[in-house]
């Protein structure tokens, strides 16, 4: 078939500039949609106050000079630094919780040939879909039998409810990619089974488990609902609750301030999260594409 | 040698010490709780007491007899299908849309998903901010076109102050973050069907319609159930959009389940009552969670 076609590179290269021209043609408004609010919180962020309440001019660049002082604000005047640290403590425990139950979890049902391994899998992944608006008022009742309301810690109790079943899925599938050989070898070589998980598998799965952190971290910042129905000292908070209720005084919005605080920690979330995103794509719709 | 030396029982037994944390976890803080919140429905649970007496069925029925309910379930409904439509119907034309081969696609596809990335409270506060009743960048471009009357005037929309406009904000808030993520599901699917087979079926002479039909459906489909079946669950159970946008107003035009199920049982601390509300939203689930079980134990075998 290919002989037979005839080279005609000019027309051939104006079909493609006019596909090309289709494409961005309809992918604009998806762009200007998607786009166009990140953009105007960013310059919202760094505008004067009285910049914002211009209704005559174009309100799309500065009319006055740009300032940082909605920053400065959040630092100076909210208690932003300490929800920052929480965020990041919240993040660390609930990784580290993951991290260690879904690992073996997701080893065990992979590699293990075990008995209602696959439903045992795809039972833990149901409680993904449990949501929190179900779960949040008996989780409230523990919440206070541990006496941990209004603390943080709270969160670090409830959070692995989501990443344990998402993590733990993820890694089974990550698990059921890496040779048998290996471990086989290692059992070989004197390794028990757990000599082999530890000193053979463990190491040369680090991708999946960096994974399984970056959602760890992810899915918790993803979250409104737990820490607005545990957590109600301002010290307490994580960024999106504290960004969300402390920004707000009656009436009284504090735009500025509100936009950058909620883009200094949400765009770093969505950038890692963009570059992991097929990855939790696979992770949710892995079953079904294999 | 007892059957608990052999080889196969020890790695049974490894296997289930390792699986132990993650289920023993989860069962706890999911399958117990979820239970409890069953028993909670049928108490008289508040905040303030502690000792919860059995009342039977009584917080279900109050909730039936109650009219924000019945607004609350409708507007639970017309939000999940029709935020679900406009997902579907924009989320399949950027999908095929980012199919083509062009320059900048990786870029482009990156800057598209923003809205799902970012965390849902961030975002939404930023609609706020778009939607506020005076200064707001809609109206704004919106009266410089001419196609709005000025602020004051009864042509200025107040989006999240008058009842019908209210669900839509809502509800576009709603699409707003959820088509990226329908179109990253299907472009999965779609690119997970091998060209070899498109090729085959269009030297059979298969129309561009049948091969659609015959081909391309039957295998994204299961990926598809997955995908809507997700977005379903999220949309359905989502408090964030509406109880930071109007938490439910005005006048009861955007409550949806969620929100007076947590206006009732955390602000009120009418525990019990709270969990009715929110299990009434378990036979709306059902569907999706059943859909998406069978979807994945087909793919299993």
């Amino acid at each position: 078939m290919a002989t037979l076609v005839v080279p005609a590179p000019r027309s051939q290269r104006h079909k493609e500039l006019r596909r090309h021209l289709l494409v961005y043609a309809g992918l604009t408004p998806f762009l200007v949609i998607a786009v166009f609010p990140i953009f105007w919180m960013a310059i919202t962020a760094i505008k004067q106050d009285a910049d914002l309440y211009l209704v005559d001019a174009v309100p799309f660049w500065f009319r006055q000079a740009p300032t940082w002082k909605n920053f400065d604000f959040l630092f100076h005047n909210t208690s932003y630094g300490a929800w920052i640290v929480n965020t990041m403590l919240i993040s660390f425990w609930v990784s580290a919780i993951t991290i260690l139950t879904a690992v073996p979890a997701g080893y065990a049902l992979a590699r293990l040939r075990l008995p209602f391994a696959e439903n045992l899998g795809i039972g833990i992944f149901m409680t993904y879909l449990v949501p929190a608006i179900i779960l949040f008022i008996p989780l409230a009742r523990v919440v206070s039998t541990l006496d941990l309301q209004d603390s943080w810690w709270a969160l670090v109790v409830v959070y692995p409810t989501f990443t344990i079943p998402f993590c733990t899925w993820l890694l089974m599938g990550f698990f059921k990619t890496v040779p048998f050989e290996i471990e086989e070898a290692a059992m070989v070589d004197g390794c028990g089974q757990f000599g082999a998980l530890l000193r053979v598998v463990l190491p040369v799965s680090w991708p999946g488990i960096i994974t399984a952190i970056i959602f760890s971290f992810t899915l918790s910042m993803q979250d409104f609902l737990y820490s607005l129905a545990f957590v109600s000292i301002s010290e307490e908070k994580p960024v999106p609750l504290g960004v969300a209720t402390e920004l707000i005084r009656g009436d009284i919005y504090f735009w500025g301030s509100l936009m950058a605080g909620a883009l200094l920690v949400g765009v770093p979330v969505a950038i890692v999260y963009n570059l992991f995103l097929d990855k939790f794509i696979t992770g949710i719709t892995g079953a079904a594409i294999k | 040698m007892s059957w608990w030396r052999t080889p196969t029982a020890r790695r049974y037994l490894f296997g289930y010490t390792l699986l132990a944390p993650a289920v023993l976890y989860v069962g706890l803080l999911v399958g117990v709780p979820f239970l409890f919140s069953l028993y909670l429905a049928m108490s008289d649970a508040s905040v303030g007491s502690p000792v919860a007496r059995f009342v039977g069925i009584e917080n279900f029925a109050s909730a039936l007899e109650n009219a924000v309910f019945y607004t609350a379930l409708r507007n639970t409904i017309v939000f999940t299908v029709g935020a679900g439509i406009l997902k579907g119907l924009l989320g399949t034309t950027l999908a095929f849309l980012l199919l083509q081969p062009f320059k900048g696609r990786k870029v482009i596809r990156a800057l598209v998903v923003i809205p799902f990335t970012l965390p849902i409270a961030v975002s939404v506060l930023g609609w706020k901010w778009m939607f506020d009743s005076q200064f707001s960048v809609i109206n704004w471009a919106l009266s410089r076109l001419s196609l709005i009357g000025t602020y004051g005037s009864p042509d200025w929309p107040v989006w999240l102050g008058q009842p019908g406009l209210a669900l839509l904000s809502v509800m576009f808030v709603n699409v707003w973050r959820g088509f990226p993520f329908s179109a990253i599901v299907l472009l999965a699917g779609l690119t997970s069907v091998p060209p070899e087979i498109l090729d085959a079926a269009k030297v059979d002479g298969a129309s561009f319609l049948q091969r659609f039909r015959k081909v391309i459906v039957p295998m994204i489909a299961p990926i598809l159930f997955i995908g809507s079946a997700f977005d379903t669950v999220f949309t359905l159970s989502d408090l964030s959009i509406v109880y930071l946008l109007t938490n439910g107003g005005p006048d009861g035009a955007t409550e949806i389940l969620p929100t007076l199920a947590y206006n009732t049982g955390i602000r009120g601390g009418a525990l019990g009552r709270g969990a009715a509300i929110s299990l009434f939203l378990f036979p709306l689930l059902l569907p999706a969670i059943i859909l998406l079980l069978r979807t994945l134990r087909r793919r299993q075998y």
